[in-house]
């Protein structure tokens, strides 16, 4: 009985396992088409309203992290370029200065940062908030008086974080080329013109096109993971159970996704 | 209609990054927010010909100026000139700066050259290496270092031929030695030349009586010998 045991235990608990991995994307899905046709309930719901949550969550997701993503930018640009620019002359490729930026900066770090920032600060915020609001009979009450939950609490988050990641991307691409460049001064001389122009050679539109394919990505799955974990506790002591999953597997779909995305794009 | 402090802070948060994308957009499409001149800079190694206000020029006609020398002191030390020329002129990336004096005693200029195959325009902050052709006071240290070389080479000469005076002498008084004792032996040879001569008139004396002899008794002169042997 106990052979029997061992010889059943791995594959059961692989399949348990899968099982559960597809019944949670099949779960997803049926999250994501709910979503689809809340869109029909637009017609009853006060634009107003949903205005107000997008401010909100623009101001939470990208204003009050603006100062966090500032700092970690101008850390980050500032290591890049005193790396690039001390290193880069030993192998004969001081002229890449720009390529190097542009692909380390604009290319990955960027995005991949400040998805990061959003998915540990907001992310985790998101699936607080609808689950306490579930535990607290709030959204039972907002369908009981007829209102699409799924409109009113998923889509507005949704607008606002593409808003907002795309808005942070963009501060700290800047951030990171120009307030590093500042710091590498302390370090080693490149004339600001020289500097600009480098940025500017190596820059291409495919560059901004994959940032904006990636901020838009991001900025959907983001809230939309959030949210759906946010639904899913019964009780109050699921909430962190739940909050970790979703930024765990937040954080595991990003890097696949932004991998994804720099395979059709440079590949 | 009034906004709210949030409205307005989410405002700027989203049309800030906006206005930056939309910038960076036109400064790659090539536009420029600076006037009719753009700057672009030289690098050169020494700013001994070239300095604030030094004209630049195209086949003789003037497109700008030098407005600033900036040293750059990394990896070893150069100089940046800020050369602030005119728009309207096609210039392209891979186009020569020579630094050159505008006559021989002239002031320096820089003289921009268009390279035969042109790739793309010459933009904005790009950087043109300096080529310095005609650099007077660098012309003059080596006119003076060419001349310092050939005074050595001049004393060096002069030392060599007094050192070798002393073995042109003996050479010479060798030569001398050598012609006498050719003189002794041809002397001496002259003594052996008689006696040879005398000695070949003997023979011919010898050879004459010897065909005399031959043609008055030819028989016998033949067979006395053998005469004599038989008996």
């Amino acid at each position: 009985m106990g052979r029997d045991m061992d010889f059943t235990v791995i594959p059961g608990r692989t399949g348990r396992r899968v099982i559960g991995f597809w019944r949670d994307v099949l779960d997803f899905r049926d999250f994501l088409r709910s979503i689809i046709t809340s869109f029909q309930s637009l017609r009853y719901i006060r634009l107003r309203s949903l205005y107000a949550i997008v401010v909100n969550q623009i101001r939470f997701t990208g204003i009050d992290a603006l100062l966090f993503v500032i700092l970690i930018a101008l850390m980050i640009g500032g290591t890049v370029i005193i790396q690039a620019s001390t290193n880069l002359p030993r192998f004969g490729i001081e002229g890449f200065l720009g390529n190097i930026l542009v692909i380390i900066i604009a290319r990955e770090l960027g995005p991949l940062v400040t998805a990061l920032i959003v998915i540990s600060r907001s992310g985790s915020a998101m699936v607080t908030e609808i689950a306490v609001q579930k535990w607290s009979r709030e959204i039972l009450s907002m369908e009981i008086m007829g209102i699409d939950t799924r409109l009113y609490i998923v889509i507005p988050r949704v607008i606002a974080s593409i808003l907002s990641i795309t808005s942070l991307i963009v501060i700290f691409d800047t951030v990171a080329f120009f307030g590093g460049y500042l710091i590498s001064l302390t370090t080693i001389y490149i004339p600001a013109d020289q500097f600009l122009q480098a940025l500017l050679d190596a820059f291409s539109f495919k560059d901004l096109v994959s940032a904006l394919i990636k901020s838009f990505t991001y900025g959907t799955l983001i809230p939309l993971i959030a949210c759906y974990y946010g639904f899913l506790p019964r009780s109050k002591f699921e909430v962190p159970v739940y909050v970790s999953r979703a930024v765990i597997r937040t954080l595991f779909l990003i890097f696949v996704i932004n991998a994804f995305i720099s395979v059709i794009f440079y590949f | 209609m009034a906004f709210t402090k949030n409205e307005i802070r989410v405002g700027l948060f989203i049309v800030v990054p906006l206005l930056i994308l939309m910038l960076a957009i036109l400064l790659k499409l090539g536009y420029s927010i600076a006037g009719a001149t753009m700057d672009v800079y030289l690098k050169t190694d020494s700013i001994t010909s070239i300095k604030k206000g030094t004209p630049i020029r195209i086949k003789g006609y003037q497109i700008g100026r030098v407005v600033e020398i900036k040293p750059v002191y990394k990896p070893a030390l150069h100089f940046l000139a800020t050369m602030r020329i005119s728009r309207d002129i096609e210039l392209y990336e891979d186009c020569t700066a020579i630094i050159q004096n505008q006559n021989i005693i002239g002031d320096p200029t820089i003289e921009f050259r268009n390279p035969e195959r042109r790739g793309g325009p010459l933009l904005a902050g790009d950087v043109i290496e300096g080529i310095e052709v005609v650099n007077l006071e660098v012309l003059l240290g080596n006119v003076n270092t060419l001349v310092s070389n050939l005074s050595s080479t001049v004393s060096v000469i002069k030392q060599i031929t007094v050192d070798s005076r002393q073995n042109l002498k003996s050479l010479v008084s060798n030569l001398a030695g050598s012609v006498s004792n050719l003189n002794a032996i041809l002397t001496n040879s002259q003594k052996d030349l008689g006696s040879i001569l005398s000695s070949f008139r003997e023979t011919a004396k010898t050879m004459n009586e010897i065909s005399i002899e031959l043609k008055r008794h030819p028989m016998k002169f033949l067979f006395s010998g053998k005469k004599d042997s038989t008996e």
